[in-house]
């Protein structure tokens, strides 16, 4: 067992699919009636993504996927949609959809229509501002003074590729007056430090001045302070625009005596009556118009915890998949754990075998969505990804580039003489795809060939007499399952970025139906006599279906399919490591000396010279392969400099006032440091993980960096290092098992109802056998083996509590220590709401403990039914009561009773009738000592046992929910009540029970 | 042609929802309206009403099978899984031709990316699942939500197909499970069984249009 202790972190992942836009408004000039629409995804005002442009419609759809992991703290997630102009300089915003972090959640896993809201100059804000307000009554005054003190701002937003910022306050009286005054402008910073002071004088009722003329309301009370944030435009004459404003009441406050605060704000869009009319026959859209029309999203958001997590036994990995929605969630870092531990292929094997079992014909081997096919495609994805792209890039970028037509359907085409010239281009083109791939089997990478021989030989020992099964269990993986997605859909395999448009799609869909064919040949008996689906393929079919086709894909299938100790394998691994992979590249801007992983650009600093001034940086396309890190002019080009991977001393985040730079990090190496900056923040945290894993293995990193994204190593039990030889290292340095189990972990929390479920089913099953009284609600087979099944079930459980208690914890923890107003969290956006909702965490999870509630009264009623059936069953329970036991044994109880009693003595101020209870929890207690004894009561304490586990944690959610300062908010007493009364019937009637059990023994 | 079909009042109610779908498809016009079919069809066909059909369920759950037996009366004993096929055939009732526009689908869980495509496009959907793959008729649900969230419709012509109901002995998924979820559904259920000699298959792709 492997055991890991690293500091809590919480990771953040998002998968957006942005599927379709409908009902846009058409153009009023240009091409009318239609758009050649693109979105954008952007953190705040960062872009991260954007889609291809979908051109003359007003409903265009996209289906484009996006994930990536969230590198830092961010208010809003948008998506922007865009109508691309070829005349006007910049393309014009129709409307935006954003979504707060905190709300994000909520739209988990789920699609959306959202509409589409107006975007202007003035909506669009981000970044925070650091003020001090004191307002000092005086002797003399009847109003206090008040003092404005801007401190600082912090990410700010960058208008035409500047940021100038100056502040003004404005304080506005209750009379209508206003006063303003304004800081000095910084120049080129995003974070600018002023630390001004204004002091806003009272009014004076005995003022001589002229100011009595102009302001006969003298007696104006200070309402509101309003701090403005712009950016000072260059061009003289211009206006300075707009980046935020923090607005403050005060009114009522002058009473108190002394009152100055200090406290980070969220800076807020423009309100609306308070915005200059000019805006109106700008460029930006039509703002108050309704329907601009709307937006399907699907957002697939998982928020990963991080504790001491056990590695999951292989009888694990299945319930998981059984208790999982959709076995995608489960496959994923299912895969990427075990590829980590070198176990993949023994478990695949395992899941693969059961499969196999149950099937009864083979000609649909693993042809359905099960989670060895899902794990088995996600194995092939991490794996063979820089193989697919070696393989197809060059056959496929031709198709990109000539775009030569391909139909051959007589039904759509126009002229039917243009199909014997689109046959040969068709062919053509197969012809180089399958080339490509037949002749890539020496470059397969071994974890893959692992697989695939695991399965043939599965398929050998399950179907002796059918060699076929031998083939189409590989070509179904290698190519139903892998290049034929990938021809189809080449973006979704980054195999290129170009637009794809609709013939060169129709071409796409001919050559991988070919393909797909052409690769479930050799297992079909028919050969070139079987039936073709559809006529007109029959000529293409036709060509391919020879005697030479059929040799190569079988040796290609026979030669990826072969174990690792295998002669050929280990040719395969030589040619390996003289190609160096791909790992990122990029165009980048580069200050000196940089290095480039990815392939956009990065930014470069000559070192040694003072100033970065603009001339320093310059743009360089950057590569990482798993040999070397170069960079070059443009891509293609001679590399400039080349760094092999062993000079990569570290990698660093540079902070953002280093440089006044975002996205900047630095490569050290043993005599200089490149730094370069990244086109935002997802790639810069892309190029930093993958380069921080690189100097892992390189093992001299330096210790000294305090990294942003704050990588704890992860302290591993000697011994536990060691990754199995199978792994290549360039598949190691994408690999964070760490996470992966806190994703397992979280998947096997959301999904604690199902897995509780199938352990009743276990009991019920151990009881009557397998019949029909036990079904598993939601379908499900009958467990095969119920006590491992149930040691099992029972073992993720309290793994999965225990890990999520301390999740809360650290959240509470977390809660308590972040201070509403600080730099973490601004004032603003309302998340004191969800500041002290996390204290709580979550109402939802208080929901989930009612669920827990209704799930222990299905118990009781199972309970019941087991008692009357366990005197008949003594003999089938002796086993069965083991995996008790063991649980008895652990002492959790004591724990349990612990947590339970802390929270008791919580209640005892305000609720006499707890005490009652706590009596009754005693005597209970003694009867569990007693009952402790006998073997036939055993059970039953253990039921007991687990519903006052059940409800001990929901208490104990309750608990923080009181502890919370911030909880008057949420009525929680009210939710106490409940559930206090809740838990007096649920203990009055475990009384009962008890005491029929006690009645029960003394029958017997 | 050499075959005969029961024409029963589902045929009329079937010209009725072209009809209704080509009405709305002319007033449309322009972007909305200019799919594949209407570009590319004979001109002879344009005054034709098109019907396009859909077939979608999980991999291995005998989708080919039924097409091609339904249009080729054959029964495919290969296994060639599908990437995309589609098939058009003429079809005369009340002396006026119409066109049935049958798409059969990719089963396996990778070509889910080109799915929400081809929902777009269909008219009416065949949502198959094997009697004897329990797993295959739990994923009819992900099927039916996913088609009506892309139409952004409460409610598509769609028919639950039961596939491979010949083999008895292997059967996992009863008629009553079947017919449950059918109606959890509102749609309707058949049992068909594209081995020969075929059952329901021609009513299969008949009934579909007769559902609202």
């Amino acid at each position: 067992m492997l055991h890991f202790y690293e500091n809590t972190r919480l990771y953040l992942t998002r998968k957006w699919k942005i599927s379709e836009v409908k009902n846009l408004q058409s153009r009023s000039h240009g091409s009318p009636g239609a758009r050649d629409v693109y979105c954008v995804l952007s953190l705040d005002q960062e872009e991260i993504f954007r889609t291809t442009t979908m051109e003359r419609t007003l409903n265009p759809f996209f289906g484009e996927e996006f994930q990536f992991e969230v590198p830092r703290k961010f208010r809003y997630l948008g998506i922007y949609v865009y109508d691309r102009d070829r005349h006007l300089k910049q393309d014009k915003i129709l409307g935006k959809v954003a979504i707060k972090r905190e709300d994000l959640a909520a739209y988990h896993n789920k699609e959306h229509w959202f509409p589409l809201r107006p975007v202007d100059a003035d909506s669009e804000v981000q970044g925070k501002a650091h003020l001090e307000l004191a307002l000092q009554s005086q002797i003399g005054y009847s109003q206090p003074k008040l003092t404005v003190r801007i401190i600082e701002c912090s990410e700010l937003t960058v208008k035409n590729s500047g940021c100038d910022p100056f502040a003004t306050v404005t304080v506005n009286y209750s009379n209508g007056k206003q006063v303003l005054k304004r800081t000095k402008i910084k120049k080129k910073t995003i974070s600018p430090y002023f630390n001004e002071t204004f002091v806003f004088e009272p009014e004076i009722i005995e003022s001589k001045e002229k100011d009595i003329s102009h302001y006969p309301l003298e007696r104006g009370e200070i309402g509101e302070v309003v701090v403005g944030l712009w950016h000072a435009s260059s061009g003289m004459g211009e206006q300075p625009a707009f980046l935020g404003e923090v607005r403050v009441t005060l009114k009522g406050l002058q009473k108190q005596p002394t009152n100055t605060t200090t406290a980070w704000y969220f800076l807020q869009p423009r309100q609306i009556k308070h915005r200059p009319n000019k805006i109106s026959n700008s460029s930006t859209s039509p703002g108050t118009l309704p329907g601009l029309g709307s937006l399907r999203l699907k957002i697939h958001y998982t928020a990963d915890h991080s504790v001491n997590i056990q590695p999951i036994t292989s009888s694990a990995v299945y319930i998981l998949g059984e208790i999982v929605a959709s076995k995608m969630e489960a496959a994923q870092p299912l895969v990427r754990v075990l590829v980590h531990y070198g176990q993949l292929v023994s478990v695949m094997r395992a899941l693969a075998s059961h499969e196999i079992s149950k099937l009864t014909d083979p000609t649909t081997i693993f042809r359905g969505n099960t989670l060895v096919s899902k794990m088995m495609d996600e194995g092939m994805r991490l794996a063979g990804l820089h193989y697919l792209h070696s393989t197809l890039r060059p056959a496929m970028e031709q198709v990109f580039l000539e775009k030569k037509p391909c139909e051959i359907d007589p039904t759509r085409v126009k002229d039917a003489n243009t199909i014997q010239t689109n046959l040969t281009n068709l062919k053509e083109y197969v012809q180089r795809v399958f080339t490509a791939i037949t002749t890539s089997g020496i470059r397969c990478p071994p974890l893959m060939c692992e697989m695939f021989w695991c399965l043939r030989e599965l398929a050998a020992t399950h179907f002796p007499k059918n060699k076929e099964v031998r083939y189409s269990v590989i070509s179904g993986f290698i190519f139903l399952r892998f290049f034929a997605p990938a021809i189809l859909g080449p973006r979704l395999f980054d195999v290129t970025t170009e637009q794809i448009d609709f013939q060169t799609n129709r071409t796409l869909t001919l050559i991988s139906k070919t393909i797909q064919s052409l690769g479930n040949l050799v297992s079909c008996r028919g050969g070139a006599g079987s039936v073709c689906k559809e006529e007109y393929m029959e000529c293409v079919y036709r060509e391919f279906y020879t005697e030479k086709h059929i040799q190569a894909v079988k040796q290609f299938l026979e030669l990826i399919s072969t174990s690792s100790n295998s002669g050929i394998a280990k040719q395969r691994t030589s040619t390996q490591q003289e190609q160096p992979i791909v790992l990122k590249e990029g165009i980048y801007f580069l200050f000196m000396h940089t290095a480039d992983c990815k392939k956009r650009i990065m930014i470069k600093r000559a070192q040694g010279r003072k100033r970065f001034g603009r001339k320093n940086f310059k743009q360089r396309y950057f590569r990482l392969t798993t040999q070397d890190l170069t960079y070059s002019k443009t891509k293609g080009k001679e590399p400039l400099c080349k760094i092999p991977l062993e000079e990569i001393l570290a990698v660093e985040k540079l902070q953002e006032d280093s440089f006044k730079m975002k996205n900047m990090f630095q490569i050290i190496q043993s005599q200089r440091a490149l730094y370069i900056q990244a086109g935002n923040c997802v790639e810069e945290k892309e190029w930093i993980d993958i380069l921080t894993k690189i100097c892992h293995t390189n093992m001299h990193m330096l210790m000294a960096i305090g990294f942003g994204i704050c990588k704890a190593v992860a302290e591993i039990a000697p011994g536990c290092s060691e990754v199995s030889p199978g792994v290549e290292a360039g598949l190691r340095m994408v690999l964070d098992p760490d996470r992966d189990l806190q994703r397992i972990h979280s998947l096997i929390f959301t999904n604690m109802p199902r897995l509780e479920t199938l352990m009743n089913a276990c009991e019920c099953q151990a009881v009557y056998g397998a019949n029909d009284m036990c079904i598993i609600p939601g379908g499900g087979s009958l467990i095969e083996d119920v006590p491992s099944c149930f040691k099992t079930l029972t073992a993720l459980r309290e793994a999965a509590y225990a890990l999520q208690h301390e999740h809360r914890a650290y959240f509470r923890r977390l809660a308590r220590d972040t201070k509403y107003g600080s730099k973490q969290a601004p004032i603003g956006d309302d998340n004191y709401l969800h500041l002290a909702a996390r204290a709580g965490f979550e109402s939802q999870l208080i929901k989930r403990a009612y669920e827990i509630d209704s799930l222990n009264q299905h118990y009781a009623e199972t309970d019941r039914c087991y008692d009357s059936g366990f005197s008949r069953r003594i003999e089938d329970q002796r086993s069965y009561d083991e995996t008790f036991r063991k649980r008895l044994d652990s002492g959790s109880i004591h724990r349990r009773y612990e947590n339970e009693n802390n929270l008791l003595r919580r209640y005892e101020n305000n609720i006499d009738t707890i005490k009652s209870i706590q009596n009754d929890l005693s005597t209970f207690d003694h009867s569990l000592n007693n009952t402790f004894k006998t073997d036939n009561s055993e059970k039953n304490v253990n039921l007991e046992n687990n519903r006052i586990l059940d409800s001990s944690s929901f208490l104990t959610t309750d608990g923080i929910t009181i502890s919370n300062t911030l909880s008057r908010k949420f009525n929680s007493y009210d939710h106490t009540k409940i559930l206090k009364e809740c838990t007096v019937t649920k203990f009055k009637s475990d009384k009962t029970d008890i005491s029929c059990n006690a009645l029960n023994d003394h029958t017997h | 042609m050499l075959r005969t079909v029961a024409w029963t009042d589902s045929w009329k109610n079937v010209k009725q929802e072209w009809q209704i779908m080509i009405g709305r498809r002319q007033s449309s016009g322009g972007g909305g309206g200019r799919t594949r079919g209407g570009m590319t069809r004979p001109p002879n066909n344009d005054n034709l009403v098109t019907f396009k059909l859909v077939v979608v369920g999980d991999g291995g759950v005998g989708k080919s099978a039924i097409t091609i037996q339904f249009f080729q009366r054959l029964f495919v004993t290969d296994y060639d899984p599908t990437i995309e096929d589609s098939y058009i055939q003429h079809t005369e009732i009340d002396k006026q031709w119409c066109i049935l526009d049958v798409l059969d689908t990719a089963g396996q869980e990778e070509f889910s990316a080109m799915r929400e495509q081809y929902m777009r496009k269909g008219d009416g959907f065949l949502l198959v699942y094997s009697v004897t793959d329990k797993q295959s008729y739990e994923n009819v649900m992900f099927f039916y939500t996913q088609i009506l969230r892309v139409k952004d419709k409460d409610a598509c012509p769609m028919l639950l197909v039961a596939n491979k109901v010949d083999l008895v002995h292997l059967r996992k998924v009863t008629e009553e499970q079947g017919r449950e979820l059918a109606h959890q559904l509102g749609i309707p259920y058949i049992e068909t069984s594209a081995k020969d000699p075929p059952l329901n298959v021609d009513a299969a792709f008949h009934e579909v249009g007769e559902t609202k």
